[in-house]
């Protein structure tokens, strides 16, 4: 491997890095609880990313493995985030359809509660 | 080096869509807007990035695994994206406010 390219990709390394840092920035600062998945999903791919271009640069082959399992554990948690978010709330609506006798102020504020929850 | 310069220049616009799409999560100000600039990192940017780096390795058994890589991501992003949107739509009390929605009952 030639020297530029060398520090071409400890600079791609460097510059997804900073994504990295912003992306957290993101995740504390987003305001619903959605913000912070798409968030923790940026920063998931982009950690990839970097441990794909190191595997490269350092010529070691694990890493690959590593990254392999990383993407599946990032899929299979957000995949269970949003299913018992979702379900949760199916409920919720379930419960008020059942009642459907009260309006829907108070309905709201308890699903305003849940999401802090979430 | 030709192979390297090719690869060099896939990599370097890779890493421009990801800044892109780091950009963009800032700019826009609500989820399913924002939603749109993250998920173009996932795929487009893991593509460029990964593909760059097969080129510059050849034809070895990283590269089969970084292809492995891109199609995982190809095939996960959209489900994920799909999955924050409902869990957004379902939860948001003033959907009606942001976008146009159409009540419909599903079972998944």
């Amino acid at each position: 491997m030639s020297p530029i390219l060398h520090h071409f990709l400890m600079g791609c390394c460097i510059l997804l890095g900073v994504g990295v840092i912003l992306s957290m920035i993101r995740a504390v600062r987003g305001p619903r609880f959605t913000d912070r998945i798409v968030a923790v999903n940026m920063i998931s791919t982009m950690t990839i990313v970097i441990m794909c271009i190191l595997s490269v640069f350092l010529d070691a082959d694990f890493l690959v493995d590593v990254c392999i399992t990383y993407a599946l554990l990032g899929f299979i948690a957000i995949v269970v985030l949003t299913r018992l978010v979702i379900i949760r709330r199916r409920g919720q609506q379930e419960r008020e359809l059942a009642e459907s006798g009260h309006t829907t102020g108070e309905d709201l504020e308890t699903a305003e509660g849940g999401e802090q929850g979430c | 080096m030709l192979r390297e310069i090719i690869g060099g220049c896939m990599i370097a616009l890779g890493v421009a869509v990801f800044v892109t799409a780091v950009a963009g999560v800032y700019r826009f100000k609500y989820v399913l807007n924002r939603m749109h600039a993250a998920s173009l990192g996932d795929t487009l940017g893991m593509l460029l990035v990964l593909g760059g780096l097969i080129v510059i390795s050849g034809f070895t058994a990283l590269s089969v695994k970084l292809l492995a890589i891109i199609v995982f991501s190809w095939l996960a992003g959209p489900v994920m994206s799909h999955l924050i949107a409902r869990a957004e739509v379902m939860t948001h009390a003033h959907i009606e406010d942001e976008c146009e929605v159409i009540e419909r009952v599903d079972h998944i």
